[in-house]
């Protein structure tokens, strides 16, 4: 177990600048996760905390000591690759040992690792199989067994869960979660799937174009996001966006202009007058005879315990609402929307927010 | 289903083939035939004339006479001496150049990368006075050392493209899983670039077994002793000790073609999948 810092990190791939300044600090024992559109330089961002990318500038830190110029072995991390890396030519047992038989570590202990391993994974039954023998989820798990034989301070996994079909990924994503509580030790966690993010980590960096958008609690992040980024990127389906003008209604209240034609008085903005993005999450969207928005629905995704709507209020792209699972709006019906003033977000015109619409 | 197979296609097509496969077959396998069946034609069908006809008895005793009267069984010897070497060694400098070219960035690793491809685009006769005059000056003329590392020089080459890409193809995350373990870069080689590569180590021995087994041109301008000189180029001599003896030659060189032909088989499993695993990547 060991706290991770990173201070000033920047990389630069020639002329083109990925990672832009990160600090960040990693309390340890936390699990972690990076998350962000592809391109975001979250998969670097842990390459080079693993050593495998050079940092051009800035600071690292695992366990209070610095690390820019430690080879990746000595840095007391273990990696977990997307594409498992499984030596096809080595069985689970040899593959699982490799790096303690390479270091010429004592025989007798490097059994003892590899069993105790096997166990917690529930890989016994497959020691001597090929990797080729094995399905996605227990290759998946072979390659965490890899990395738990080492005793860490840090893991480090990359999208580790991205080549698994969608109920293996479930398993996992308890599997993982289970063995972070028992192992004790901080993770670091890359993903493009918030739900992952979400479920599993205590602790979310949002990125965006190598920079840090937000950190904070899985719950901090979805409630109270800093940015338009942040705010469309957590949550899903994503949170409803359109622009407003503001204005004035005295009392610290402003006034929002929403399309259709009528307003909706909140409170506690810090923009008082002019543009500004208003966004509203699908869930605090009620579906009424006469609400602050009027539509016609478009799509109705009906998925059981919820239906989707899409609902064309005459913006460019149709707004989504999360309703009940038997509504009986049909395509297109005319519904009207009423908006719970506690759940709407305004962004300035820097798209930083002004008000938060966590509810409180 | 591709290609259609030949029962399925037109009358005309199958004609066609019935016609033509035969006639092509015939004419590619025409020399060797001719050669195999002159080896065993007794000295007097061909003194009688009889060039192109049935022997008038199988004369097996060709392939003894042609040992116990010649120098050929020091030029097998001298070949083996020659390719064994020159295989193992240019197959394990590839190995680690093209380990080198395929896993690190350096500046100039693409710049070596192409001199390399181009160097195997240069004609090797055009650098026939140069190659001889250095082995000349360092004493190596005429030595099976000095052979073997003109064949090593040229067929490196060849073979760190070949290995180069092979190697390019190994998923990089296997390597580089292997040093956030702590493996030293050497091990990595060892342990796993090596065993991956096995089909292409055993596809690329059985090729450059056969470049250098039948290499003729340097064979001639690099050897002149008994001692030294292969067989592609003993077979050579042997036309000018017995003129008329065809027969013989026929034999040598039905012996000669041997050893890749066996090397061939004996290795074609492992040929065979070395050559689709480098195309899809396995």
């Amino acid at each position: 177990m060991a706290k991770v810092k990173l201070s000033g990190i920047r990389k630069s791939f020639g002329q083109s600048e990925v990672i832009k300044g990160i600090d960040l600090e990693i309390p340890a024992g936390s699990f972690c996760a990076f998350v962000g559109p592809s391109g975001c330089g979250k998969s670097t961002l842990l390459r080079m905390i693993a050593g495998l990318e050079d940092i051009t500038h800035g600071s690292l830190e695992i366990g209070g000591q610095e690390m820019i110029d430690v080879a990746p072995a000595k840095r007391g991390v273990a990696m977990v690759f997307q594409s498992y890396a499984l030596y096809p030519h080595m069985t689970v047992a040899e593959n699982v040992t490799f790096g303690l038989r390479m270091a010429n570590h004592p025989k007798r202990d490097t059994e003892q690792r590899c069993l105790e391993a096997a166990r917690m994974l529930k890989l016994e039954e497959l020691l001597d199989r090929k990797p080729s023998q094995l399905s996605g989820g227990q290759r998946q798990r072979v390659a965490i067994g890899r990395a738990i034989v080492r005793n860490p301070d840090v893991f480090l996994f990359d999208e580790p869960l991205s080549n698994l079909d969608a109920a293996l990924r479930v398993e996992m994503r308890a599997e993982i979660t289970r063995l972070h509580a028992k192992l004790d030790a901080t993770m670091l966690y890359v993903t493009h799937d918030q739900v992952e993010a979400m479920t599993m980590a205590d602790m979310i960096v949002v990125l965006d174009k190598g920079m840090i958008e937000q950190v904070g609690s899985p719950l901090g992040l979805y409630h109270e996001p800093n940015t338009l980024f942040v705010a469309r990127f957590i949550g899903s389906p994503r949170m409803n966006t359109f622009s407003v003008n503001l204005c004035d209604a005295g009392d610290g209240n402003v006034s929002c202009m929403l399309p259709g034609g009528s307003s909706i008085q909140l409170d506690g903005s810090s923009l008082r007058t002019g543009k500004a993005t208003f966004g509203i999450r699908p869930e605090h969207l009620d579906v009424v005879a006469d609400g602050h928005l009027q539509g016609k629905a478009v799509l109705c995704e009906r998925l059981g315990s919820e239906t989707m709507l899409h609902v064309d209020i005459g913006l460019a792209d149709p707004i989504t609402v999360k309703a009940d699972g038997l509504t009986n709006v049909t395509e297109g019906d005319a519904v009207g929307l009423k908006l719970n003033p506690k759940a709407c977000h305004l962004f300035g015109p820097d798209d930083r927010r002004v008000r938060s619409g966590s509810l409180q | 289903m591709f290609p259609t197979p030949i029962e399925r296609t037109q009358p005309r097509t199958r004609f066609a083939y019935k016609v033509f496969l035969p006639i092509a077959l015939i004419l590619w396998l025409l020399p060797l035939l001719g050669v195999a069946l002159t080896s065993v034609k007794p000295a007097a069908d061909l003194d009688s004339g009889n060039y192109f006809g049935a022997p008038s008895r199988i004369a097996i005793e060709n392939y003894w006479l042609v040992f116990k009267n010649s120098n050929i069984g020091y030029y097998f010897w001298n070949s083996i001496k020659v390719t064994v070497p020159s295989v193992l060694v240019s197959i394990g400098l590839s190995l680690l150049a093209g380990f080198a070219l395929a896993t690190y960035s350096f500046r100039s690793n693409l710049i070596i990368f192409f001199m390399i491809v181009a160097g195997n685009y240069v004609p090797y006769q055009i650098l026939a006075i140069p190659v001889r005059d250095l082995p000349i000056n360092i004493n190596l003329y005429d030595t099976t050392l000095g052979l073997a590392l003109t064949h090593i020089a040229f067929q490196t080459g060849f073979c760190t493209l070949f290995m180069r890409n092979f190697i390019k193809a190994l998923p990089n995350a296997l390597i580089e899983s292997a040093r956030v373990e702590g493996v030293s870069e050497w091990r990595i080689f060892c342990y796993i670039v090596v065993p991956l590569v096995r089909p292409a180590i055993a596809a690329l021995s059985v090729l450059i077994f056969t470049f250098v087994w039948n290499e003729y041109f340097w064979a001639t301008i690099m050897s002149q002793s008994v001692d030294v000189r292969p067989v592609t180029a003993g077979i050579n001599e042997l036309s000018g000790e017995w003129k008329a003896r065809w027969e013989l030659i026929s034999a040598a060189s039905i012996l000669t073609a041997a050893p890749p032909v066996l090397m061939f088989f004996l290795m074609q499993k492992h040929f065979i999948a070395g050559l689709a695993l480098g195309a899809t990547k396995g």
